[in-house]
């Protein structure tokens, strides 16, 4: 039952993703969609971490998928950061510099 | 050598300058912006492949090393090239069309920025100069500020500002990336720096050289809307008007493949490289579908749509087989023409309701039926569906990451074509199926035929690709051969 509320209050969270405006069937839909989509694929690609190697794949996959789980609903927190702010862009246009120095740095026994 | 190949970039060139110079003349701009935006998919097709080396200087060969140096500039025109410029020849050619039948009296600034956008993509696909290709690199950016800010659509001149001002953060780290290369190489030249890397004469270890990939793949993602930029990237797409963004986004892909195709032949070695591209595809495609999902703006849907489609393409590249890499430019093409076709039907919609907004939309299945159903078809091809060539693509680069040794990047695509088909069938039924709402007003107002006219064509091609792929595969793979 915990889970089940748990998801009927991410259902009545998503009221703030459409407003102003009415929220439809379809619109709901679309994110709890989303919601399982976005926390699939990124467990998913995860998994891609057994490349390096398999026990990190394990272990990152495994804290990722409870993380993400138990953080639902996140598409709402995720739309608000993925406005058009220029401030927000700006701010991931450096976390992906610092991605790539890190790549760079760290990624040398890639090379 | 082929003295045609510069004519590709110098028609729209001096079209841009000719009709900005003389767009008081409104009857005469007109006749000239369609005739030479109907010469532009005709050139590349009736041209020879070749070489062009400006100013006539042929490559060197130095007789101690054995090493041949190209002095000139060289614009090198392949079945590749042929491909991408008769398509957004193509595509240019419609969106005229279209926007010289939607108005009486035409704007000789829109008509010159989207000839020189024209102009700008074409150079930077024919041309195996780092430094050229920045140049139109930037015009290329210009052109799209521009276009964005011409739009009527409210705000649109807060995104182009915002646009430019990132691009004022990417451009400037790109140019710095080719500036190292420079002081490494001693050339611009893609093919001399390529064959430096490869003979060893640059230590691919070195941080200078490791920089200057950090750098240029920065500037890349800028120029591809690839995540971080992948917000700002939508956001100019829903705030041009539908036949500007349409251009916009073949500007975008095709930008994307000329850096990354440049990268791929200076960097290849470094798997550093292919593992950064594929990391960035993934987070476009995640990011992408995931945000298309909640939007109730459709432009602003096709346009994080689109973004997710360029993981796809970066995703071919980034596997680095020759399979991967053709599947990779075939489903660039594919793009192109589906959201080409897709901006145009839901513009198309726009221009019938002037509503954006899904929720207030409804029952327009039996007010426009041919958008409709070409809607329809260009959406199930966005999403893979067979026989269209989405699926072409799409299937191609699932085996391709299949036989790479990543059955999780192949569930990884299929997963992201089903939430794309859910996207697709959402916003189909909440604007065509469900029904109409009281308060929307479709009476006496029709769809332009010049976008009927134009979703036709790009709905052929659709067609024609998903049932004859080989047309183009085989060519791009023999191109792919000659880079690996």
């Amino acid at each position: 039952m915990k889970l089940y509320d748990q998801i009927f209050g991410v259902v009545k969270q998503f009221r703030k993703l459409f407003s102003p405006g009415p929220v439809t069937n379809a619109d709901v839909s679309g994110s709890i969609t989303a919601e399982i989509f976005l926390i699939v694929s990124l467990v998913l690609s995860a998994i891609l971490l057994r490349h390096v190697n398999v026990l990190l794949a394990g272990l990152v996959t495994m804290i990722l998928a409870i993380m993400l789980i138990s953080n639902i609903p996140l598409i709402p927190k995720f739309k608000l950061e993925q406005d058009d702010s220029l401030e927000k862009m700006l701010f991931y246009a450096i976390v992906a510099l610092v991605i790539l120095a890190t790549f760079m740095y760290w990624g040398g026994n890639l090379v | 050598m082929n003295e045609i190949i510069p004519i590709m970039v110098i028609v729209p060139l001096m079209a841009a300058l000719l009709i900005s110079a003389f767009s008081k003349f409104n009857k005469v701009t007109k006749i000239f912006a369609f005739v030479v935006a109907l010469c532009l998919p005709l050139i590349p097709i009736l041209s020879n492949y070749g070489l062009h080396y400006f100013g006539g200087y042929q490559p060197m060969l130095d007789n101690v090393t054995g090493v041949m140096y190209h002095p000139a500039i060289t614009y090198s025109f392949t079945f590749l090239q042929q491909i991408f410029i008769a398509a957004i020849g193509l595509l240019t050619f419609l969106v005229i069309f279209i926007y010289l039948t939607k108005y009486k009296k035409v704007s000789g600034p829109y008509l010159f920025l989207l000839f020189l956008g024209t102009a700008a993509v074409t150079a930077m696909i024919l041309t195996d100069d780092i430094f050229h290709m920045f140049v139109f690199f930037e015009i290329l950016a210009l052109a799209q500020v521009g276009i964005v800010a011409a739009s009527s659509i409210d705000y649109s001149y807060e995104m182009a500002l915002k646009y430019m001002i990132l691009g004022s953060i990417g451009s400037p780290m790109m140019l710095l990336g080719i500036g190292f290369l420079l002081a490494l190489t001693g050339s611009v030249n893609v093919s001399d720096i390529a064959a430096a890397v490869h003979a060893g004469l640059v230590n691919a270890t070195s941080p200078v050289f490791l920089l200057s990939l950090a750098l240029i793949f920065f500037g890349w993602l800028y120029a591809s809307g690839l995540p971080p930029f992948h917000t700002i990237k939508s956001g100019i797409y829903s705030k041009a008007e539908p036949h500007g963004a349409a251009l916009l986004q073949s500007f975008t892909v095709i930008s994307m493949i000329s850096i990354v195709l440049i990268m791929f032949r200076i960097y290849a070695s470094l798997p550093i490289f292919e593992v950064l591209i594929v990391f960035f595809s993934i987070l476009a495609m995640i990011l992408g579908v995931s945000l298309a999902l909640t939007q109730t703006d459709f432009r602003r849907m096709i346009g994080f749509l689109a973004v997710g489609e360029l993981g796809f393409i970066g995703l071919g590249i980034g596997l680095g087989t020759n399979f991967s890499i053709t599947a990779g430019l075939f489903q660039a093409l594919n793009e192109i023409i589906i959201t080409a076709l897709l901006f145009i039907g839901f513009g198309a919609i726009v221009n019938a309701t002037n509503e954006v907004d899904t929720r207030k939309l409804g029952g327009l299945l039996a007010y426009h039926p041919k958008v409709s159903i070409m809607l329809l078809i260009g959406g199930l091809a966005m999403a893979g569906v067979p026989p269209l060539s989405g699926f072409q693509s799409k299937l191609m680069l699932v085996q391709a990451s299949l036989s790479c040794g990543y059955p999780e990047l192949s569930i990884l695509a299929i997963m992201v074509s089903i939430a794309t088909f859910v996207v697709f069938v959402k916003t189909y039924y909440t604007m065509f199926l469900k029904p109409k709402p009281n308060d929307l007003d479709l009476e006496n107002k029709e769809v332009p035929k010049a976008m009927i006219f134009a979703m036709g064509v790009l709905l052929v091609i659709v067609i024609l690709l998903g049932v004859f792929p080989d047309v183009v595969t085989s060519g791009i793979s023999n191109f792919v051969g000659g880079i690996l």
